[in-house]
């Protein structure tokens, strides 16, 4: 019987990777004549759920790839993205930064992946060594933890411990004041909300240490239905409650809530409401909800963050969401860094970007840090505030601290045992 | 009934049950299997040095994980008729049982197959023993549900699996004779090893007297045991050894991404190895491996060029489902014969 | 783990009737999301997988007629009908195609279709998520009935899960039209030659499952809110749903929805962080002592 399945036993699979044979062999030329241009990949999540976090991500890249490229590039070479979806899954992930890197020519890798899929293509950076800034996933410890440095690999987001020891601070202080000594908390159980959860009732316990925990609802991520959660909630009677759901889960829960009166019995701290996909997107937004900034126009309540946002909102239609600035923070340390190396050479844009810092709508004094010690991204703007159901949705913040924030970060590694 | 017609009429059954070509596997026919197996070894570790393409490495390793998820599936589906929506469970259960115990003991990688499989065998003979007596469609949801409560358990058990992070921080891969398995070449070597020594096995399964039995409870399960067949013992003797290169492909794909993640033991794993040998066949022992190859080249082209996926897929789907409503080996057996049997018609 | 909360609460009256009241609340909403999946298995004989993808669909429809026309009635109309036409072209065209095969096409057909849907929905709203809102007629405030908390609007979705409940368990079983769907599933040859179009029967029940899919992601729109995909984890509920209470069975389907329901609400107490788990485990249990389900008849 005739083996057709296997690879170069038949005639017509023979020419075919006889073709594909002279094409790899023959890129190498190509390449050379193409050498102006520099390709960054990118994997990201552009299908399914969470599809927003890749085309904003996406976005954000563009928007300043586009200035750079207008510009003259990175030390004179013009930048091609070259943009694929990895549907989530973390396999997919690994495979896809690989192909990036292996096939397609990469230089740089910017990893716009969730969590799990951001983990994954670290061990594809740690096994090539290709540059690579992972720009979405907020776990702390894949920069905080040791077992994870390397040095080709760096992170442009937020980290889930900044944003608890703003909130916590913020949350704090607010239960000072109104006497709320029984909290409640009710987030997505995976990583990022257990974690961010656990670190926000530590702060908030050292800020104010007569609160006391109730109850706590773990809802799964993506569950539709939310009535479970909200009775648990309602039953314990909290005077307030914090949650670290996000998204589409933020905006069902919102409406459940409503529906049994959840806002007008407690104070709600939700640190992911103050992003435009949930306040735009939510119809009967109750006020004063307490949120931390994921992105937000107005603050920092400079003209560069706000011509920023209606640049963004005018080539895309649709507001910059959290994933946005991150990303465009990470082309935007390239560009300095190439600037400052002179060269787009992974290996020397990786020397060139520890400890650099530079001009950033998103920072909080104006600027951002890449700290060298565990290459990850400080300085930018956190702040806390109540949200509105209308523009400009959180009028005031309260800016965050960051000598406070760099301080209590360093306590915590010690006792995570990341030192 | 005389017992010589009771005997005749018992040999009639046999005779009659549709398997073809029932000649007991000769000497001859093994050695036929060995040498195109060493052949087709041979012409896979000769690829890297044809092509200097690190993707095609990376294409290959991936065949060899899927392609011994997905032939595996079939000995349950094709060879048995048991049709199994939670197969994956054992490929998610290779991956975190090796990536574990290299991640948490110090012992050598052949040591830590071996465990692993053990562990396999220990999950897959507690399961299927509860699950193998159900029938059809029942089946299916048992072993469905019994993968998303595995699935879950994964979830949950962050202080064992990391949740849904899985295992971080890459799986060590300490150099055992020689062989090191973070360097690609090593770890394609091994891969293509370990697709050809499985698929040799599982071919000398399906070809062998139990082979056939498995083929007689496929077309009838109530007069295999009219015969003397236990039923029950050789469902549960396939599912263990089903599960068995499952887990293997598993362990490829853990070296591969250098980790285990929750998704491996989702049900949309089973759901690939379900397509998979749809696209490729259940009829023929080699469809798996043709569909493991159109799937992957399709995936990797399609997200290549387009983040809508989901239509492309959708459509292929239903152009195999409904147009050709086989696979594509069997197609093309079927091609085949017809062109022969019209040969025969005409001379 | 916390097993104390579990007992506490049992002690305690109060805590009883909330966590009853909740769990009715969410047996009767995923009722009226899996009976139309048991509906169709009872009748067709044939594993609807693409269940959630006219879920979706009726919420989508429903949020679009609302932006549209700002009337509720119309919107929940316009989610049921649409899901019921779509149900009756995706059956004659691509599902009656795969009726004799095994099930393993029809579930390809499913899963075909389910990828296709959802690039479509991403393809015509977009990929972000979206909310419909409550309308204004139910922003009151919770009734308290019995002890336990209840919002207006699941009084609704209540009503009318009890409602489809009834008049698909007499109609089945009473009437003269549910006579002949019986029939039709039990020897469809038999039917036919009595001179009924079994074709028509047989669209006809599975645009009725679509609808009543497409009814109750229209009815759950005000308080969930919509993505492409959403309806996979609406699969999976019904799914485990129908499998407990039997395939086929809608007093199996209510009954499992109920028990559900109430291990949800039990569960989150004493269980918060493995409550999937003790679905899935019940699932489980429930199919090896019970593999038809509940209530559920042997498949033919």
């Amino acid at each position: 019987m005739t083996e057709t399945s296997r690879p170069g036993v038949s005639r017509r699979s023979t020419l075919a990777l006889m073709g594909a044979g002279a094409m790899t062999f023959a890129t190498p030329w190509v390449a050379r004549a193409q050498a102006k241009t520099i390709k960054i990949g990118m994997p990201t999540i552009l299908s399914g759920r969470v599809a927003q976090l890749g085309t904003s991500s996406r976005n954000g890249v563009m928007i300043e790839v586009d200035k750079i490229n207008a510009a003259g590039g990175l030390a004179g070479r013009q930048i091609e993205m070259v943009i694929r979806d990895s549907k989530g899954a973390p396999q997919e992930a690994a495979r896809v930064a690989r192909e990036l890197v292996n096939t397609d020519g990469c230089e740089l890798l910017l990893d716009a992946e969730a969590s799990s899929g951001a983990f994954a293509v670290h061990e594809v950076a740690r096994d090539l060594g290709v540059f690579c800034i992972h720009t979405n996933s907020e776990t702390s410890s894949l920069t905080a933890d040791p077992k994870q440095h390397i040095p080709n690999a760096f992170r442009t987001a937020r980290q889930g411990v900044h944003d608890s020891i703003v909130g916590g601070g913020y949350a704090a202080a607010i239960a000072k004041v109104k006497g709320l000594k029984k909290w409640a908390t009710c987030s997505p159980d995976y990583a990022y909300g257990r974690d961010t959860t656990g670190e926000f009732v530590y702060y908030l316990k050292q800020f104010a240490p007569d609160v006391e925990i109730v109850s706590d609802a773990w809802p799964k991520l993506f569950q539709p239905d939310y009535t479970e959660v909200v009775t648990k909630i309602l039953q314990a009677k909290p005077q307030a409650l914090y949650s670290a759901l996000w998204g589409g889960d933020l905006t069902s829960y919102i409406d459940q809530a409503n529906i049994y009166a959840l806002f007008s019995q407690m104070e709600v701290f939700a640190v992911n409401m103050a992003d435009y996909t949930a306040l735009t997107v939510v119809k009967n937004l109750p006020k004063g909800i307490h949120s931390g900034n994921r992105y937000i126009k107005t603050y920092p309540a400079t003209a560069e963050n706000a011509a920023w946002g209606d640049a963004y909102k005018a080539k895309y239609s649709e507001y910059p969401t959290n994933w946005s600035w991150e990303n465009a923070t990470a082309v935007m340390l390239i560009a300095e860094a190439s600037r400052k190396a002179n060269s787009a050479d992974g290996k020397k844009l990786a020397d060139a970007m520890r400890g650099l810092t530079i001009k950033s709508p998103f920072g909080a004094d104006g600027t951002v840090t890449m700290r060298a010690e565990d290459q990850t991204l400080i300085g930018y703007a956190i702040g806390w505030g109540t949200t509105i159901p209308n523009e400009p949705y959180v009028p005031e913040v309260k800016s965050g601290d960051w000598k406070q924030i760099l301080a209590l970060e360093a306590e915590w590694k010690k006792t995570k045992g990341y030192t | 009934m005389t017992e010589l017609q009771a005997e005749r009429a018992r040999e009639r059954t046999i005779e009659s049950s549709a398997v073809p070509r029932i000649e007991t596997r000769s000497k001859r026919l093994r050695y036929i299997d060995v040498l195109i197996a060493v052949a087709a070894f041979a012409l896979l570790a000769a690829l890297p040095f044809l092509f200097s393409s690190k993707a095609l490495i990376d294409f290959v390793i991936r065949c060899a994980a899927f392609g011994l998820f997905a032939t595996s599936l079939n000995l349950l589906v094709g060879y048995t008729g048991m049709i199994s929506f939670g197969h994956g469970m054992f490929f998610g259960l290779g991956a975190y049982g090796f990536g574990l115990i290299m991640q948490r003991t110090g012992v050598p990688i052949p040591v830590a197959f071996i465990g692993t499989l053990l562990i396999t065998t220990l999950v897959a003979a507690v399961i299927g023993a509860i699950c193998v007596r159900l029938k059809e469609i029942y089946f299916a949801f048992v072993t469905l549900a019994f993968q998303m409560l595995i699935h879950s358990t994964i979830l949950s058990w962050t202080s064992l699996t990391g949740g849904d992070q899985g295992l971080r921080g890459g799986i060590p891969r300490p150099v055992f004779l020689g062989i090191d398995l973070s360097n690609q070449m090593h770890l394609y070597i091994a891969s293509c090893t370990l697709l050809v020594s499985g698929l040799l096995l599982m071919r000398q399964i399906a070809q062998s007297p139990f082979g056939y039995t498995l083929r007689m409870i496929r077309d009838n399960a109530s007069r295999a045991s009219f015969i003397g067949i236990d039923v029950w013992r050789a469902k549960l003797t396939i599912f263990v050894l089903a599960a068995l290169f499952a887990s293997t492909g598993g362990i490829i794909m853990s070296l591969f991404v250098s980790g285990a993640y929750p998704e491996f033991a989702y049900w949309t794993i089973s759901g690939e190895g379900i397509f998979i040998n749809m696209l490729g066949g259940v009829t023929t022992f080699l469809g798996p491996m043709v569909g493991t190859v159109l799937l992957l080249i399709l995936n990797d082209t399609v997200t290549r060029l387009t983040e809508y996926y989901g239509i492309v897929l959708g459509i292929v789907i239903l152009f195999f489902a409904i147009g050709l409503r086989k696979g594509l080996m069997d197609f093309m057996v079927e091609w085949c014969e017809q062109r022969r049997d019209g040969a025969k018609e005409r001379a | 783990m916390d097993i104390d909360a579990l007992t506490g609460c049992l002690a305690s009256s109060a805590c009883l009737v909330t966590q009853t009241t909740s769990g009715f609340i969410i047996g009767m909403l995923l009722f009226l999301v899996a009976v139309g999946l048991t509906l169709i298995f009872g009748v067709l004989k044939v594993v609807n997988f693409s269940h959630g993808a006219f879920y979706m669909f009726g919420a989508y429809f429903a949020m679009t007629a609302y932006q549209v026309t700002g009337s509720f009635a119309l919107a929940m109309f316009c989610g049921a009908s649409g899901t019921a036409i779509l149900g009756l072209v995706f059956e004659r065209v691509f599902m009656s195609r795969v009726y004799g095969g095994d099930v393993l096409m029809q579930l390809l057909v499913c899963y075909a279709f389910v990828l296709i849907f959802d690039d479509v929905v991403r393809l015509v709203w977009g990929p972000e998520f979206r909310s419909m809102g409550m309308p204004s007629a139910f922003q009151v405030p919770p009734l308290f009935i019995a002890g336990g908390v209840v919002p207006p609007y699941y009084l609704l979705l209540i009503g009318v899960a009890l409602a489809v409940a009834a008049i698909l368990g007499v109609g089945l079983a009473r009437t003269k039209i549910g006579k002949v769907i019986r029939a039709a599933a039990h020897n469809p040859g038999m039917v036919s030659a009595l001179g009924i179009n079994t074709g028509l029967i047989y669209g006809g029940v599975f645009a009725l499952g679509g609808m009543l899919a497409g009814l109750a992601g229209a009815l759950a729109a005000p308080v969930r809110s919509l993505t492409p995909g959403m309806g996979f984890s609406v699969l999976i509920e019904s799914f485990i749903v129908t499998v407990i209470g039997g395939m086929g069975s809608i007093l199996g389907a209510l009954i499992g929805a109920l028990l559900i329901g109430m291990i949800r609400s039990y569960g989150s107490l004493g269980f918060p962080l493995f409550t999937d788990g003790l679905m899935y485990l019940f699932m489980v249990i429930v199919l090896v002592a019970r593999p038809t389900g509940l209530f559920g008849k042997e498949v033919a």
